[in-house]
């Protein structure tokens, strides 16, 4: 009898501790929503393209995970008893803190690369537009060859880029659009640096000078012309009579090299001939004694120095001539002007009056100021 | 005969032989790394950076668990979580892998497509450039030409892209081409149109 009273002792605390380990024990491993919560940061960690973006962050939180993950799959059926340490379930919350920090941290880092992308482009596309304009306003497009292309081009890169949400792109194309720009405003001060050169233009100024001089000395006409500010002047006797406005070449702004530059020359020149109606294609037109003697020069040491292509001649034929077609812009490298100006003009001028072409009159002019400018511009980027 | 005092001992010592000799499943080990070494060069870290990276932390925590087992008393040892460590990363390293190239062979095709409409769109504008009269605006012509040429020479580091294989870029670039050189285009068509008057100016010398 007492052996069956301690029989069922044994039982009773059997079924005891059997009911204390499916209550306790038998528990979960992890919390539900504990894991889902995790992989929840990680698909927003995963949208916020932290892989590209904080590699290094990304990368530590995915190994911690699929650490974890895989031991709370291992040990989804292993039995706790309360009083153990459930350490896989701290670790999960202490990766679900540093995830949170991290979402919010790079969450912040792409808004703030976002501001300054849409900033780098804005400003970068707002010095284009204005180097564009500028150099559109003294006509020397021509001057920078290639390098507006491939800033619109880095432009336009910049701008998909960050339509796509690829910041860290983006800003790297704004930054080569912005080198391109500086590029420009170098090859713009390098190519027309002589209009701001102040001995270049008291030079010119004293050749304007002389010019006048000798009209009021001869008692004759004489003409200056001032390549920025695209004005032709007739002296007689000295004495300012017109002034009309021109046309230059197609890259009139730049000092002639050679044939077929498109630029206008500059020096001193005499009226070589005369064409009248019938004799030009050009209305009226004065030929000029382009090339003389400092032209031929600064040819050959051109061509020395390798600027100018071995299949290049010294060109010709540069005349102050009229408009065959009112749609033509610019000449070859002639001074054209309206018909009927040609035609006033055309009177007061003889064979061998004098022809002074300049680059400016002026320290502040046209060409100088926009250098000024872009200078000013650049040393800001 | 063995005498029966000596067959718990000689139990014991099988049993710890057996469990002494339990090893890391080298070979399963091995096809998994290679797996994520494979997935790697098939381009998964550019990609599927997250997946790749993913797959990474699969590879450490396998080889955390085989260092776990090694440092327990060789009775102790169980590979049997780093089988299945291993088995994950191979099936989702060759997952990652097809997702790659998947996701690299559109980016490629995207980029050759791109190149294709640029080049297009660049013969095109040389062919308008080409019909332009050289009568009228000649620094508006001689700009849309350089323009065109500079287009025409962006399309080789389009090439070079491609080559490099930085297909995201190439197209990007690509894209930009095409949409200037149809800005090229439309600007000399405007300017054909309105000039078809103008006589071209004769082959003097200037």
């Amino acid at each position: 009898m007492r052996l069956v009273h301690r029989s069922g002792n044994f039982v009773a605390l059997g079924l005891l501790l059997f009911a204390c380990a499916g209550l306790f024990g038998c528990s979960e491993t992890v919390p539900s929503g504990l894991l889902e919560a995790v992989e929840s940061i990680d698909r927003d960690l995963v949208l916020l393209h932290a892989a590209e973006m904080s590699p290094d962050d990304y990368a530590r939180f995915a190994h911690q995970w699929m650490a974890l993950k895989a031991r709370a799959e291992a040990e989804e059926d292993a039995i706790h008893w309360p009083w153990e340490q459930n350490d896989l379930e701290q670790a999960l919350r202490r990766l679900e803190e540093e995830g949170v920090r991290t979402v919010a941290h790079l969450t912040e880092r792409r808004e703030s690369l976002r501001r300054s992308a849409e900033e780098q482009l804005t400003q970068v596309q707002d010095r284009f537009q204005i180097l564009t304009s500028r150099v559109g306003t003294i006509d020397s497009r021509l001057v920078l060859g290639r390098k507006p292309v491939e800033t619109d081009l880095w432009i336009t890169q910049a701008r998909s880029f960050y339509e796509q949400g690829q910041y860290e792109h983006s800003l790297h194309a704004s930054e080569q659009a912005a080198q391109r720009i500086a590029e420009q405003a170098l090859v713009l001060s390098r190519e027309l640096g002589r209009y701001a050169d102040r001995e270049r233009i008291t030079r010119w100024q004293e050749m304007a000078k002389d010019t006048v001089e000798w009209s009021r000395k001869h008692q004759a006409s004489a003409i200056v012309v001032s390549k920025a500010d695209r004005l032709l002047t007739l002296y007689r006797n000295g004495k300012r009579v017109l002034s009309y406005p021109v046309r230059l070449g197609f890259n009139g702004i730049r000092e002639k090299l050679y044939q077929g530059d498109g630029a206008t020359p500059e020096g001193r020149y005499r009226v070589a001939g005369k064409r009248g109606q019938g004799q030009t294609q050009f209305y009226r037109a004065l030929v000029l004694n382009y090339p003389n003697a400092d032209d031929r020069k600064r040819f050959l040491l051109g061509r020395k120095a390798g600027n100018i292509p071995r299949s290049r001649s010294i060109g010709g034929q540069i005349e102050i001539h009229g408009i065959e077609n009112e749609l033509m812009a610019q000449t070859l490298g002639c001074i054209m002007l309206d018909n009927s100006q040609m035609a006033l003009l055309f009177t007061h001028v003889e064979k061998g009056t004098p022809v002074t072409i300049v680059g400016a009159l002026q320290k502040d002019n046209s060409v100088a100021l926009v250098l000024a400018d872009l200078s000013v511009r650049t040393n800001e980027i | 005969m063995i005498r029966l005092p000596y067959v718990p001992f000689l139990l014991f010592c099988t049993i710890l032989m057996i469990a002494g000799c339990a090893q890391p499943p080298a070979e399963q080990m091995s096809a998994a790394e290679q797996a994520v070494k494979d997935a790697q060069q098939s381009g998964a870290a550019t990609y599927v950076p997250d997946e790749y990276a993913k797959l990474e932390g699969t590879l450490s925590a396998m080889k955390k668990e085989v260092a776990d087992q090694e440092a327990k008393f060789a009775l102790f040892r169980d590979y049997g979580k780093v089988e299945q460590l291993a088995a994950t990363a191979k099936a989702e390293a060759d997952r990652v892998k097809g997702e790659a190239v998947k996701k690299m062979d559109e980016a490629k095709s995207a980029a050759v497509q791109a190149h294709r409409d640029a080049q297009e769109a660049v013969k095109k504008a040389m062919d308008l450039v080409a019909k332009a009269p050289t009568g009228k605006d000649r620094a508006a012509l001689e700009s849309i030409k350089t323009d065109a040429e500079a287009l025409k020479a962006s399309l080789n580091d389009v090439q070079m892209m491609i080559d490099k294989s930085d297909y995201p870029a190439a197209k990007t670039k690509a894209d930009a081409i095409r949409e200037k050189s149809l800005a090229v285009s439309h600007e000399i068509e405007t300017a054909l149109a309105k000039v078809s008057k103008a006589k071209p100016v004769s082959g003097k010398k200037k």
